[in-house]
């Protein structure tokens, strides 16, 4: 009785020490920002790890997702559903890799072990692009469409909390909002984002693609 | 025989899927096209302007035969027809092949490109029907990754029903193409090319007869007057600017605009060409 008593004190505290962010990301035109990397790292992060391994696939030509967050020391999947052969490659500094001419999925996942933003892309489609941003904190998300992310289950300390997207002008800590959080506090953050005109390699006709066709 | 046979039905089956492992893609392009002097004239009084439809389309695949090296084949057919001067109208039945390479990784490598096509053209003007033939080397860099050069020489050559519409010519290029936004691209480009050229004008000229090779009375332009083609060798200078924007990803609207100038002393002649087209790819 008095373990049991004492395990669902246990559990309520872990409850109320457990904080979160709840971070809106907009341009500086008012827009909703998607595919936005929130992070937040502090002096209250433990051990807790984000999953292991995810997936990054090859899809009607498209890496799908387009942003993905991971921490470090987590291997990723590059499964191809396309039928024909991609080549995945990077030359960031952070990981540096070739997964030459394939289909179906790859013998080894990719193993991020340094932490950066990493992009993505595909040798013989020169449209295809995709970013990997390797974390050193466990407490991260991507926003979708709504440009909002939650993090949450965070322990009470002072956090740096940063924001970062790939048409970004400028590096993340120049935005950085530094929060102290405390136990089952919750912050509402807003991150405005100056953001670079988006251009890639065209999948569509008429473009030039470096001699694709 | 059997053995033959044998294998025969393995080398189609091992195309069959090597075919069907071929990265596939379907083209099809349709719009307008208008050139100032379609007669190639140098007095003003006998430049004819003229408008056509353009359609093309074209089916093709690549096989990427290693990290760098790819191979394409294509066939396609592009038609042409004229608004005044149905004469200029043509159905082309053509096939092409290129061979890429890329050094090294990534859009932003330097790559090579050769290719070729060969097509029979058929005109509504049957004497001008015949055998048309391109072969160009390209080779291109990205500077930023808004920002690439390519630079090209092409051999034309065109082959005739009537040896006197028989064309050939030679030609140097380049183009700068900028990634303005995420889905509009803007590309300038200057070319050169020596070669035959037609130029169309109402006789006599006996100008032009010393420099030309060949004549020959026309109606492409109508009787009244009668026009004489003047088949010559001139220098042909060209200055070209055009945009394409991304309506999806699989669809696109291009224009543009070219103003070329070709002379062989003392003849001169300008063209003002404008093209306006959707593009579908898949």
């Amino acid at each position: 009785m008095r373990a049991v008593a004492l395990l669902v004190i246990f559990g309520l505290c872990h409850d109320l020490s457990a904080g979160s962010f709840d971070v809106t990301v907009k341009d500086s035109k008012g827009a909703l920002v998607s595919d936005a990397v929130v992070y937040a790292q502090g002096n209250g992060m433990n051990a807790e790890r984000a999953k292991k391994q995810t997936v990054i696939d090859q899809q009607d030509k498209q890496f799908i997702p387009y942003v993905t967050a991971v921490q470090v020391g987590t291997s990723i999947m590059f499964p191809n559903k396309d039928n024909i052969r991609h080549h995945v490659y990077s030359l960031s500094p952070a990981k540096k890799f070739e997964l030459p001419l394939y289909r179906g999925v790859p013998a080894e996942a990719v193993f991020f072990d340094k932490e950066g933003f990493v992009t993505l892309g595909c040798n013989i489609h020169d449209w295809m692009i995709a970013y990997v941003a390797v974390l050193a904190t466990p407490y991260f998300q991507v926003t979708g469409r709504e440009g909002h992310a939650l993090l949450k289950n965070l322990p009470a300390g002072q956090y740096t909390v940063e924001v970062w997207q790939p048409s970004l002008r400028g590096a993340p800590e120049t935005l950085a909002k530094h929060v102290d959080l405390g136990a089952g506090g919750m912050k509402q953050l807003l991150f405005t984002l100056d953001l670079k005109p988006g251009f890639r390699a065209k999948r569509a006709p008429g473009f030039s693609t470096g001699g694709y066709r | 025989m059997q053995v033959t046979r044998i294998i025969g039905l393995i080398g189609l089956l091992a195309l069959g899927l090597s075919v069907a492992r071929a990265d596939w893609r379907f083209d099809a392009e349709t719009g307008v096209f208008y050139d100032s002097n379609l007669s190639n004239s140098d007095r003003a009084a006998d430049e004819k302007s003229d408008s056509a439809w353009k359609g093309d389309v074209r089916a093709g695949f690549g096989f990427q035969l290693s990290r760098d090296l790819r191979l394409n084949l294509a066939g396609d057919v592009d038609g042409e027809v004229w608004d005044r001067f149905s004469g200029f109208n043509n159905i082309d039945f053509g096939g092409s092949t290129g061979l890429r390479y890329r050094f090294g990784l990534g859009h932003q490598a330097p790559w090579i490109l050769i290719e070729d096509r060969l097509a029979y053209e058929f005109f509504d003007e049957y004497e001008r029907d015949g055998w048309s033939n391109n072969f160009r080397i390209r080779v291109g860099i990205a500077i930023t990754d808004r920002l690439s050069v390519e630079t090209g020489y092409t051999f034309d050559h065109f082959a005739a029903r009537d040896d006197f519409w028989d064309l050939e010519g030679n030609s140097a290029s380049v183009r700068l193409t900028f990634d303005v936004i995420s889905s509009l691209q803007i590309s300038l480009g200057y070319a050169y090319r020596y070669g035959d050229v037609i130029s169309y004008a109402v006789p006599p000229r006996s100008d032009i007869l010393r420099l030309a090779s060949e004549e020959q009375s026309v109606t492409t332009f109508g009787t009244n007057p009668l026009y004489t083609a003047y088949r010559l060798q001139a220098s042909t200078h060209s200055v070209s600017v055009s945009a394409g924007y991304a309506v999806t990803k699989y669809l696109s609207v291009l224009v543009s605009y070219e103003y070329a100038a070709t002379s062989h002393d003392p003849l001169e002649y300008e063209n003002h060409l404008v093209e306006a087209k959707v593009a579908f790819a898949y």
